[in-house]
């Protein structure tokens, strides 16, 4: 039996906080050579994100025609930074008396000009009028995914039970094709592996019945996680039902299993100080360009709904979105991971 | 791999299931194909029992070193005994592998408090979430070190245990024998824990009569405006309360970056129905997800809150029948002498404390001061009158809400506008959104506190929600300082002295005085809460919690930033130092050890004074080279630690027995056990038992029997550590009995015991208890509600602990009348570090819990890997400066370098740097720290009067920041391209 599963993000409650990206870091990409991964990032929209430029990189289909697509730089993806603590601390030059004259706490070698969540909080428009809003990413867990069809090894493999992309670290030969062929740029090279890696949506976890770790550990409770076909529960319900979820950049082909709940931002000011009530603070243009055409009527219902819970009325939507029950946004994923003793063999 | 799967039934059973899982996908040929445990279709079974044994993987093919990653040897439920406070606290998993802690992950079961609001989980932050690599990180403290070079030199010797406490313990009886035992300071910090960290530092200062320090006034968290106007600062709701909100200003506080495990109740009240309103100068982070940012200029909240009070008064948008019953609108002030009309004023012998309103039936009356209940009276709220004086004199008297009616006519929308920035139509609207709100709730923070003026603005925002009657009821109300804890350390402390102390100096003192007192008090008539707040400010005279700001003026030298303040202030008539020794020969205020006596020795615990300290240079340069020895307790090295004289390696927060105090927002005691050990690290209870035991045995040595305490008792030293101990009833390492007791002798936590608090991590309160701070809550906590504030005083009538007994707007002490601050106005922000354009603001970060994490390596890789300031990118464009690039920024007091954050989020005049970072992450150790003069607001010198009198942890003077002048200049390899 084919199933897919998927994510469902709320950008209307994403704290921008990274408990997510940090997650995901203590548990997976802590080894030699994975230091400067984040399989899960969270990046301020407007913005460059990570990598670098990442949507001017090319990837993914155009019309079903694969896109020609580069690998970001390192420097583009950002160095994991190495520090002088011990200098400072214990050094012949230390920091003197709580900051004296000697040596100060930086980063070691080559000063950086990019880091994973560089521009945080920068966002666009212009004062009073700014507006930016959080957007996590993860490995799209594609459809129709670039990367397995540009592995020349068939190094990449989509699990026919539940969906799931990984790279087999036994084929791959670190070629790389997947990274160019990623529009989203979310696969990293192992230098001390020659290996390319990325998100497994934690599929150890799911195996236990436990979601994955950035959307079990998010205390925005942001996350929906379960199969796309499960009609009793969030995804189903947000995706297909209500149609508040969409995915990113859907015009690249690639038919990602990762959706989005589009931002609300607070209405902008005119020049009188009045509240503009013609022009949306985030320009549609700009949500349209990122989340493609549907995201105006999902915003629309969104609208709607949001106004009924105002006048006091039961909204289904809104309903789904609070939450109540935080396991009930994980579609039967909702196993506590400390229950599991493991037993040595 | 087929052995594997006997381990245990629960294992065969979960694998038939799913003719896969972990054994079986392996065995499946190649591992190419993940399962999952079930079919979704069919619900999970239920695990049996707590833990569900299963086989670790065994390599067959890559997935199984993902899957070996994610194993574990043993949970241990823990958490992070840090002040993170709004955000406090996050019951975690610690997962624990080899010895070591491997990863955290949270425990995620806490209740829903009824069907109309979310649960809570699964809290947590990314802080939180990588403590398990900070407790690791080349900043961990592994030994007792020495310091062998200049202080600050980075020179350190390892030393034993023993051989640190034998010398310091040695220096504390030089200090208590020749210099007296006030001069020996302990400076706490945000790792006060009010467990056994604080049982122990307690017991101990109590027994030498040292000197600790209140520190809330100086980190600028005291709450002024709220103390002056509730005669309290400790209240505040439960984060599930905004759903029953339809109205929530986020106003001084940016909860997005500072209650991350909160926030979503607020995105989630929203989707319920609220709207939510971010005042705030920048588009915070908070204000993406509200319904109206309201732009306004810093430090200038008060012009904002009044003219919205304008609007209502205006507009007849009143609850005349809130104010006249709750608040001092209605009270008579006279118009000679701008003092309230008291009894002492109407008939000789006459009370100074009772005061009058003005009755429709009856004329001028009493106020009732032992419940708020009106009965048949029926105050007029707006008007004048006469009245004839015991002196046979008549003079006219008004209605508090009179004289506020006249002042507000400055502050029409128009006016206000002129003064905060914001748009009179928004003003409107806000006023008019106000008005028409169910419930309208605060959301703040500590952050009007660190203004100059921020009193100010506290008691107009308090002023706007009283105009509106939004407090008491559910999901309503503008809330102080939040906090919750079991009230059982002080009991604690007393229990070291049993029948035998009948005439231990201290023993009468603490114990047997305070029962008489308790009586006097309720014969007064006070509320059990005044009483409580009483006892407190027997525990500030005792020296046990001395205002920390103060200290720091005058033994650390600060005052002399405050030298130019006329200059700043252009309310202010006569110099700062002059009001201050007002203030001190009047008793209003009170500063140990007294001037003059220099301190000597200097404990830090849990604290980073040298961090924290607005203009710290001042404080190396004046009390440093007075202290004989600097002694600071930490998991991490500091600012502090690094100019100290000896290091103590504390217990990490997994790596000890402990629990801590919250807050109502999430009103659940937090414990954590003791999950691995590292290298020479002890728990905090453990180090200073062992120090006090050393104590005894040095004085022993020496012929040391007793010493004279400050106020000329002379205090036993030969039974020292017999008394800490009850007598070898709380050894060295029995952190979990002292846990025990304070949990078992807590009135608050029900029939909750240790073993059942550790093993879950977490219990509900079930009362607001008899703490110094939380019983201002002033409300119940009922299963199945969410918590309200104040309740106590708004349905029962119970009277606040003002000098009016109730929310009063109108102070008329003399150093308000002088400073003209007898109402809540506004007042220009002071030039604070000189003339110069751009304002220099603060505010806690996300990335970090004071400097916990702030030089976290992955915390900084989120980050730009150093400190930045935010910048408009109107401000940076006039100066040529550069995103990323580095900028100079400079005053009157000093200069620093800094990489500029251009960001389009900021206004225009303001500059923004986060809280916290070290000084050693600055170039040459200068950072911002250095141009923050923190000037002293005469007003906060104030005392005497009933509520005015410095309590714990409020109305004491304080050191603030916001305010800072700057100008910045790209440095050369900075400016634009």
């Amino acid at each position: 039996m084919e199933r897919q599963l998927a994510m469902v993000l709320d950008l209307n409650k994403c704290l921008g906080c990274q408990t997510c990206t940090i997650a995901c870091k203590r548990l997976w990409t802590r080894d030699e050579g994975m230091e400067y991964m984040w399989w899960n990032s969270v990046n301020t929209q407007p913005g460059r994100g990570t990598p670098r430029d990442w949507e001017d990189l090319g990837g993914g289909f155009r019309e079903g025609i694969p896109e020609p697509g580069r690998i970001p730089t390192r420097r583009e993806f950002g160095e994991a930074w190495e520090y002088n603590h011990r200098e400072v601390f214990y050094g012949e030059n230390a920091s003197g008396s709580g900051g004296g004259a000697g040596q100060h706490l930086q980063i070691q070698g080559e000063k950086p000009d990019w880091g994973p969540n560089w521009d945080e909080d920068q966002g666009g428009g212009d004062y009073p009028n700014s507006y930016y809003f959080y957007l996590p990413r993860i490995c799209n867990h594609c459809t129709h995914p670039a990367c397995l069809e540009a592995c020349p090894r068939k190094a990449i493999e989509k699990n026919a039970d539940n969906g799931i992309v990984t790279v087999n670290e036994d084929r791959c030969r670190g070629y790389r094709f997947c990274m160019e062929a990623c529009p989203y740029k979310k696969i990293y090279f192992n230098q001390a592996k020659k290996i390319s890696q990325k998100c497994i949506f934690c599929f150890p976890r799911i195996e236990q019945g436990v979601a994955p770790a950035c959307a079990r550990q998010c205390p925005g409770r942001v996350r929906f996680v379960g199969y796309r076909d499960d009609r009793d529960a969030p995804i189903y319900k947000l995706v297909d039902k209500w149609q508040v979820a969409i995915p990113l950049h859907p015009e690249y082909g690639t038919e990602p299993n990762v959706f989005y709940v589009p931002p609300i931002a607070p209405p902008r000011y005119d020049e009188n100080g009045e509240i503009d009530e013609l022009n949306p603070r985030i320009p549609e243009a700009y949500l349209v360009s990122l989340f493609g055409p549907k995201v105006i009527d999902a915003l629309v219902v969104l609208g709607e709904e949001m106004a009924k819970a105002r006048k006091g009325e039961k909204s289904e939507l809104m309903d789904l979105l609070i939450a109540y029950k935080w396991k009930e946004m994980f579609g039967g994923f909702d196993e506590d991971p400390a229950a599991i003793e493991w037993v040595k063999s | 791999m087929g052995e594997e799967l006997k381990v245990a039934t629960g294992i065969k059973r979960r694998t038939v299931i799913i003719g896969g899982a972990v054994g079986a996908a392996t065995l499946a040929g190649g591992g190419l194909l993940l399962r999952t445990l079930k079919p979704m279709e069919e619900p999970h079974a239920p695990l049996a029992g707590s833990a569900t044994p299963l086989p670790r993987p065994s390599y067959t093919d890559w997935h199984d070193v993902y899957r070996e990653r994610w194993t574990w040897d043993k949970v241990v439920r823990s958490s992070h005994f840090v002040n993170c406070w709004y955000q406090a606290h996050c019951a975690w998993n610690v997962y624990v592998k080899d010895g070591l802690v491997w990863r955290e992950e949270q425990v995620a079961e806490y209740p829903q408090t009824n069907a109309e609001v979310p649960d809570p989980n699964p809290r947590g932050c990314q802080k939180g979430a990588c403590f398990s690599e900070r407790m690791y990180d080349p900043a961990r403290v592994r030994y007792p070190m020495k310091r062998v070079g200049e202080r600050g030199s980075g020179r350190w010797r390892r030393v034993s245990w023993d051989e640190a406490l034998s010398d310091i313990a040695d220096k504390m009886l030089d200090t208590i024998t020749e210099h007296g035992s006030d001069r020996i300071v302990w400076d706490i910090g945000p790792l006060y824990t009010e467990g056994t960290m604080s049982a122990a530092h307690q017991r101990h200062i109590m027994l030498l009569d040292s000197t600790s320090l209140d520190q809330n006034s100086e980190i600028g968290d005291a709450h002024r405006g709220v103390a002056e106007t509730f005669g309290k600062i400790g209240f505040e709701r439960s984060a599930d309360d905004y759903m029953y909100s339809d109205l929530i200003l986020i106003w001084g506080s940016n909860p997005l970056y500072t209650q991350i495990p909160n926030a979503h109740f607020l995105t989630e009240a929203r989707y319920k129905g609220a709207q939510i309103v971010c005042i705030a100068p920048d588009f915070s982070a908070s204000s993406i997800h509200s319904d109206l940012h309201v732009p306004v200029e810093p430090g200038c909240d008060a012009a904002l809150a009044l003219g919205i009070a304008s609007v209502l008064v205006d507009e007849g948008a009143v609850d005349l029948d809130f104010i006249a019953e709750q608040t001092d609108l209605p009270l008579l002030v006279r118009e000679d002498t701008r003092r309230y009309l008291r009894s002492s004023d109407l008939r000789k012998g006459g009370s100074d404390e009772q005061l009058y309103f003005h009755d429709e039936q009856q004329g001028i009356s009493p106020v009732p001061r032992r419940s708020l209940a009106l009965g048949s009276l029926t105050p007029t709220v707006d008007g004048r009158f006469e009245v004839e004086l015991a002196s046979g004199e008549t003079v006219g008297v008004r209605t508090v809400y009179s004289l506020l009616r006249e002042q507000l006519a400055d502050y029409t929308p128009e006016k206000a506008s002129a003064l905060c920035g914001t748009p009179p139509a928004t003003i409107r609207r806000l006023a008019r959104m106000l008005a028409r709100a169910r419930a309208a709730a605060m959301v703040t923070s500590s952050n009007m506190d660190k203004y100059y003026h921020g009193n100010l603005m506290e008691r107009s925002q308090a002023l706007v929600f009283a105009l509106t009657g939004n407090y008491g009821k559910k999901g309503s109300g503008f809330v102080g300082f939040p906090w919750l804890d079991h009230d059982a350390l002080e009991k604690f402390i007393r229990s070291m002295f049993g029948v035998g102390d009948m005439l231990n100096p201290t023993a009468i003192k603490t114990v047997g005085g305070m029962l008489a007192k308790q009586l006097k008090w309720k014969a007064q008539g006070y509320t059990d809460e005044m009483i409580v707040y009483e006892q407190g400010r027997s525990v500030i005279s005792e020296g046990r919690m001395a205002c920390g700001a103060l200290f720091w003026y005058v033994h650390g030298g600060l005052l002399e930033a405050s030298e130019k303040l006329q200059e700043w202030d252009p309310y202010l008539e006569r110099p700062v130092r002059e009001v201050l020794e007002e203030s001190l020969s009047k008793g209003w205020q009170e500063v140990w050890p007294r001037p003059g006596n220099d301190p000597k020795m200097l404990f830090v615990l849990g604290a980073n004074p040298l961090r924290r300290i607005r203009s710290y240079p001042l404080v190396l340069e004046h009390l440093w080279p007075k202290l004989d020895l600097i002694v600071t307790l930490d998991w991490r090295m500091t600012s502090t630690t690094v100019a100290s004289d000896y290091v103590l390696p504390a217990a990490a927060w997994y790596e000890r027995d402990e629990h801590k105090w919250v807050t109502p927002l999430m009103p659940f005691i937090h414990s954590g056990e003791k999950a691995t050990s590292y290298y020479e690290a002890k728990s905090d209870w453990e180090i200073i038992s062992r120090l006090t035991e050393k104590v005894d045995e040095r004085a022993r040595a020496r012929g040391i029997e007793s010493f004279v305490d400050r106020r000329g008792d002379e205090l036993p030293l030969h039974n020292l550590y017999a008394k800490f101990s009850s007598n070898g009833e709380y050894g060295h390492t029995d952190d979990e009995k002292v846990c025990a007791y304070l949990i078992d002798n807590a009135s608050n936590l029900g029939d909750l015991t240790w073993p059942e608090l550790k093993k879950k991590g977490f219990a509900r309160f079930e009362k607001i208890g008899h703490g110094a701070v939380a019983i201002g809550n002033a409300t119940e906590i009922e299963p199945g509600e969410t918590i309200t504030p104040l309740t106590k005083h708004v349905f029962d009538k119970m009277p606040y602990p003002t000098l009016s007994r109730r929310i009063q707007f109108y102070i008329d002490q003399e150093l308000y009348l002088e400073m003209g601050e007898q109402l809540p106005i506004h007042k220009a922000p002071p030039l604070a570090g000189g003339n110069y354009p751009l304002i220099l603001t603060g505010g806690h970060t996300r990335w970090s819990i004071h400097s916990a994490w702030r030089d976290d390596s992955l915390m900084l890789q989120q980050q730009r890997g150093e400190p930045v300031v935010f910048m408009s990118v109107v401000d940076a464009a006039e100066r040529r400066i550069r995103d990323g690039g580095m900028v100079r920024i400079f005053n009157d007091l000093d200069e620093f370098e800094i990489m500029a954050k251009v960001s389009r989020s900021m206004r225009k005049g303001q500059l923004t740097i986060y809280h916290a970072w070290e000084n050693f992450q600055f170039k040459n150790g200068k950072g911002f720290q250095n141009l923050i003069p923190t000037p002293l607001n005469p007003v906060e010198l104030a005392g005497g009067q009933f509520h005015l009198r410095p309590m714990v942890i409020a109305l004491q003077p304080g050191h603030t920041d916001r305010d800072t002048r700057v100008e910045v200049e790209a440095t050369s390899d900075g400016a634009s391209r």
